[in-house]
């Protein structure tokens, strides 16, 4: 890492929300509720495609306790969604998957509500259901919305019957460099649903003014997407709506998209009471917001030395019953399967599908991991099938700083090399396979900062002090506390002088959200620049009372300096308040995209990423040949972060989405069969525990982005992707076979082994050290 | 329902309620007395959140009847230090960076005090942590540094809190 000369950017300092959190004193979504609440709770169906015959809640609204009861008969049969408005709040004449809501109820407890659900008659008519997303793009395959021409989506989206979205990036001429090549490499590869396995249930309470407005208390992570979702769902106006974050129990992508908000306003405006919500463990399993399975193809044509050609590749990924984030998780797993390669040739489209299974979302890094672990066990698998070392089959390929990028930008701030190169120094590389059964892998990739705009109002207060306003939610990340730690820096402050407010739709500005690790970047630019306006406004106000120009002052140790004087920052508070109604600042940031050649990409919603990060890891882990079992002894990240606003958490990021990395390398999926989850509870849905996770170590490397606070790059996102490749290598170097189907269970690695898996590529034959 | 009467010693208070028979320690914990820092998440005793302490042994509120804490003693997150005073754990879940979204810390913290209280005149090795707080799902932090929270406080204190 680079000397940083700042006093609180870049330094290790704790976090602004630690005492509260440690405490039990912190306030979540769940746990937030008003005085004379009701509880909701939700009927889902227990069939995977239905049409809906009766549904008779007489006996259910008869219960005691019961205060609402409704069905999609009671409410508009309006449509909403992220990118295809293709859902309803309940079930309207079709089932659609296992978990469909059908009705809602809300009660005088969980007990009643739960009685009540059960009471409610449900008759079914069973439509041939579509598992398989390779099955629904077969022709002739029923169509699950029959109705998808009418349905409004974002203008970027291309449609066709079952495929919610399609998107191509192409260039050169990849038949041509096919028919060159010295060799041709073709893989199938394919992943599982994964839970993002946030502790905090998602949960939401909702209560109505009395006259038209609503207010809803949630742990989502993009409040003001929820605010125009339920807009949407109860035909309001937005300013009707006003949704509070009190605090969030992680999200990783899983609370963007509505999860109960809208039944709890519904039922609340029902009974005029305030309702909550709090999803079960089972729910969460069976309709959540999962990250996508995907079915991924790879073809690559090389030169003798290993020199990428050509790459053709198609992504499927299964959005389930609805859209969700698969049109747009689709197309981003383009990006991530050119990888950092120098790539002359391609063509990659990809494919979301609809299936009869739980609607998708996003989870954190979105198609990266599947698109990852493509393309880097493929990279694998030329180098042994060619004699050439990984590492340097990867480093006669990455692209280096002013190449061009799938899109045809311009790259800068590259550093892929470094990261490969300390990543194999870190692990050992020069012993790739110390011991029978054991073996080193490493695994490389890059991934986007997200745009989108960043407001934030800062309220100078009478102690020096200042409160910091943003829309963007604290997920846990300690994102806000980075970006205080910006504006800290910026105005010459302590970290424990900036105060976070809680975000607020009515009166915290606009953000784009938390999501696409671009929180502390996006947010603590928009800091730059309200500190600016602040500063400008401190030295006016300091002008007026001293009568010396604005233009000489300066902001030093909390006090604007003007000549011989120096004016604290609690007395420019002051002023402010006699004279100005006090001092509020503005600020606001967008990161727009770079430059790209639009004939290269179709229909793609990012179509060229901004600020892109680079990183690679290595592992380091044995197989039992006996039981097929992993065991991890280290594993290293190197990570570019442009810069490190604050090394611990970013540490943090990196552990814990490796370990989020691991879990979908080797344990997690939601297992289904015939439509039904067979694993829905955190028993069998095998996420990590602190006995799973082996040591990380991270190496953070700055090379400066331009666009980011002191050179920052997006960092939460990218850790979680390549640990499923990097395992997949190691296990590969140790034993001369990849797994191609994710997750890498010990029962696949042992079937492998004896040649009864049929998703394994197995080079023990051809093996050469 | 029938209500019972049941006296609880939480945090060192005595509370006298009328509970229904099946309502669960966490349930009066969370949502009679108000208590909301042991957290609800699965309810079957697999994510570890709702740990609290009762007779000083880590266990899951959320299976363990109210009833069945008769003339025991109960002590929740919100009983071991306020901000102004931390616990030594909870001082260095903060120094150690083990805190994110925070939300399974409040079990964390009371397992690892019911683990170093049993390991008491020793020092704990990191296996032995790392197995003490197995029970405990964490998401956010691959559980590094909160081991290397317990272990420093373990070190200061020789176990013990």
């Amino acid at each position: 890492m680079r000397a940083n000369r700042n006093l609180v950017a870049g330094q290790r300092l704790p976090r602004l929300d630690g005492a509260p959190k440690v405490t039990g004193r912190f306030v979540y979504g769940a746990d937030f509720a008003l005085p004379g609440t009701l509880y909701g709770k939700v009927l889902r169906s227990q069939v995977p495609h239905a049409r809906i015959v009766r549904i008779d809640t007489g006996r259910a609204r008869a219960m005691p306790g019961v205060r609402a009861v409704i069905t999609a008969a009671d409410i508009p049969a309006t449509r909403f969604g992220n990118a295809i408005k293709d859902q309803t709040v309940f079930a309207t004449d079709t089932i659609r998957f296992l978990g469909h809501p059908l009705a809602a109820i809300a009660a005088t407890s969980v007990e009643a509500a739960e009685q009540a659900l059960a009471a409610i008659e449900v008759e079914v008519e069973a439509l041939p259901a579509l598992y398989d997303p390779e099955a629904a793009l077969a022709s002739g395959a029923p169509l699950l919305h029959r109705d998808w021409h009418d349905y409004v989506a974002l203008p970027f989206i291309s449609r066709d019957g079952n495929v919610a979205g399609r998107t191509r990036m192409h260039g050169g001429d990849v038949a041509a460099a096919f028919a060159q090549a010295h060799r041709v490499y073709e893989n199938r590869f394919t992943t599982a649903l994964q839970h993002a396995g946030y502790t905090e249930p998602r949960a939401a309470s909702a209560a109505w003014d009395g006259g038209d407005t609503l207010t809803v208390w949630t742990n989502a992570q993009l409040p003001f997407e929820v605010q125009t979702t339920l807009a949407d769902i109860l035909g309001m106006p937005t300013s009707r709506i006003r949704v509070i974050v009190p605090g969030v129990g992680g999200g990783f992508g899983g609370k963007l998209r509505i999860g109960v908000e809208h039944f709890a306003a519904l039922l609340a405006r029902q009974c005029g009471r305030p309702v909550k919500m709090v999803t079960t463990s089972e729910e969460e399993l069976i309709a959540a917001h999962p990250r996508q399975a995907a079915i991924i193809t790879l073809k690559t044509g090389v030169d003798r030395d290993g020199r990428i050609l050509a790459r053709q590749g198609r992504v499927i990924v299964d959005c389930g019953a609805y859209s969700g984030s698969g049109p747009g998780t689709g197309a981003v797993a383009l990006q991530c399967l050119v990888g950092p390669y120098r790539t002359p040739n391609l063509e990659m489209e990809s494919l979301a599908v609809y299936t009869n299974k739980v609607p998708s979302g996003s989870f954190r890094a979105p198609s990266g991991p599947m698109a990852n672990f493509a393309v880097e066990s493929q990279m694998d698998m030329i180098a042994d099938d060619l004699g050439i070392d990984p590492l340097e089959l990867r480093l006669r390929n990455i692209v280096r700083d002013g190449d061009t990028g799938p899109a045809g930008e311009v790259l800068r701030a590259v550093s892929i090399e470094e990261c490969l190169r300390r990543a194999a120094d870190a692990i050992g590389w020069h012993d790739r396979r110390p011991a029978p059964g054991r073996g080193k892998g490493i695994a490389c990739s890059w991934w986007m900062t997200t745009g989108g705009s960043s407001g934030v109002y800062l309220k100078l207060n009478t102690d020096g002090s200042v409160n910091l306003a943003s829309g963007a939610v604290e997920l846990g990340t300690a994102a806000l506390t980075g970006a205080a730690q910006v504006l800290a820096e910026q105005l010459t402050l302590d970290l424990e002088d900036i105060r976070i407010a809680p975000v607020d739709t009515q009166s915290t500005p606009y953000d784009y959200g938390a999501q696409g690790s671009r929180t502390a970047f996006s947010v603590g630019n928009a800091c730059i620049a309200a500190a600016e306006d602040l500063r400008r406004q401190a030295f006016a106000v300091v002008a007026r009372h001293l009568g010396l120009p604005a233009d000489e002052m300066r902001l030093q140790g909390k006090c604007v300096v003007a000549g011989e004087h120096r004016v604290p920052l609690s007395e420019v508070a002051r002023l402010s308040q006699l004279g100005g109604g006090g001092l509020i600042a503005h600020g606001t940031a967008i990161n727009p995209p770079p430059a790209y050649d639009a004939a290269r990409v179709e229909n793609h919603p990012l179509p060229v990423w901004n600020t892109p990060s680079f990183h690679a890891h290595a592992a380091d882990l044995s197989v039992d040949r006996d039981t097929g079992e992993i065991t991890i002894h280290r594993y290293v990240v190197v990570q570019d972060v442009g810069y490190a606003i604050n090394p611990t958490y970013i540490e943090g990021q990196i552990e814990g989405g490796v370990s989020q990395g691991l879990g979908q390398a080797l344990s997690e999926e939601i297992v289904y069969s015939d439509g039904r989850v067979l694993n829905a509870n955190l028993t069998d849905y095998k996420m990590p525990t602190s006995l799973d996770v082996p040591p990380i170590e991270s190496i953070l490397v700055e090379c400066p982005s331009q666009a980011g606070p002191y050179g920052a790059k997006g960092v939460g996102e990218p850790p979680c992707i390549e640990p499923p490749a990097t395992v997949a290598n190691a296990i590969a170097a140790a034993t001369g076979l990849w797994v191609t189907s994710l997750p890498i269970t010990a029962e696949k690695v042992l079937l492998s082994l004896r040649k009864e898996y049929p998703q394994a590529v197995d080079h023990r034959d051809s093996a050469r050290d | 329902m029938t209500r019972v009467p049941l006296t609880l010693s939480i945090n060192g208070e005595m509370h006298e309620l009328l509970v229904a028979p099946h309502w669960t320690l966490l349930y009066v914990l969370r949502t009679v007395i108000g208590l909301s820092g042991a957290k609800e998440n699965c309810l079957e005793a697999e994510c570890g959140v709702c740990t609290v302490l009762l007779d000083g042994k880590a266990v899951n509120s959320c299976i363990l009847l109210a009833e069945q804490c008769r003339g025991r003693s109960i002590v929740t997150i919100e009983g071991l230090g306020t901000s102004g005073q931390l616990h030594p754990l909870q001082e260095a879940f903060i120094r150690h960076g083990a805190v994110q979204c925070g939300y399974c810390i409040p079990g964390m913290i009371l397992t690892a005090k019911s683990f170093l209280d049993e390991t008491s005149g020793r020092v704990p090795t990191r296996d032995e942590i790392r197995e003490a707080i197995s029970g405990t799902l964490c998401r956010c932090t691959g559980y590094q540094k909160i081991i290397d929270a317990i272990a420093a406080v373990a070190a200061e204190t020789k176990g013990g809190t």
